[in-house]
């Protein structure tokens, strides 16, 4: 399965202006294979605790050896603003990029007891507004910005 | 833009993705998720119904063609989206690379 997701990456990287989002199955073990994919940018979201930023740690450095060279951390279910800047500790402490934060938010989980989609769930909770915000940052910084310069 | 998102199970990271995908369609872009994931969810964070969810078509293998220079698809991604892709809320499209229903399978 993960030669098919690199093949598809592989297909879709040409198209600057199209964005393709890879869900993955990736944890450390797998993240070796995962890395033939076609990324301009890897997100390892983490949480905020001292295991879960390890992991991300240990995915950013392997994925640097395979040649990624923008991966950030995306921390999720970021309970208070101590919560936050202990990720931005750990990142400073190790070198790491920190794309964003994104609050705990029990509209996530009841959105997935409810089967429904979170932006469907509440549009306005505060994950959401988050998200969002990342999204623009980020088509901002690799689509508008690379079709602007063509 | 190709984004990939990774991270340990329980993260968000499904539901990161599929929220990115649609509010990045909202804002005009074109759209493709792909769910790598061997236990898909992505579809339902794209606002696919829950009852869908267990027929969603996914890539059968004679899609792939392995080359020397790897594996590679016999198809244009056009092509492969027209015939094995879900449409998610937004416009968002859907590829799901597999969803094995026993083991030896996906």
């Amino acid at each position: 399965m993960h030669a098919a997701v690199a093949s598809v990456s592989q297909m879709v990287g040409e198209d600057r202006e199209g964005i393709c989002i890879v869900d993955t199955d990736a944890t450390v073990e797998q993240f070796l294979r995962v890395a033939t994919i076609r990324a301009d940018a890897i997100l390892v979201v983490v949480e905020p605790y001292y295991t879960s930023l390890e992991t991300g740690l240990r995915m950013t450095k392997l994925g640097k050896l395979q040649g990624y060279e923008r991966i950030a951390l995306l921390a999720n279910k970021v309970r208070s603003e101590e919560d936050g800047d202990a990720v931005h500790a750990f990142a400073e402490e190790h070198g790491l990029e920190v794309a964003g934060l994104v609050p705990y938010d029990l509209r996530m989980p009841d959105a997935e007891w409810a089967e429904s989609a979170p932006l469907d769930f509440d549009p306005d909770a505060p994950s959401i507004a988050a998200i969002d915000e990342l999204a623009a940052r980020l088509a901002e910084q690799y689509v508008e910005r690379s079709v602007a310069h063509e | 833009m190709n984004l990939a998102i990774v991270g340990k199970g329980g993260s968000g990271k499904t539901s990161i993705s599929g929220t990115m995908a649609r509010l990045l369609a909202r804002r005009g872009h074109r759209v493709l998720a792909i769910d790598g994931d061997p236990n898909p969810n992505l579809a339902l964070t794209l606002g696919v119904p829950a009852e869908r969810i267990d027929d969603l078509p996914t890539l059968p293998r004679d899609l792939l063609e392995r080359t020397p220079e790897g594996t590679r698809f016999t198809k244009t991604i056009d092509e492969v989206c027209a015939s094995h892709s879900v449409q998610g809320k937004d416009g968002v499209t859907l590829l799901v690379m597999a969803n094995p229903k026993k083991a030896g399978t996906g």
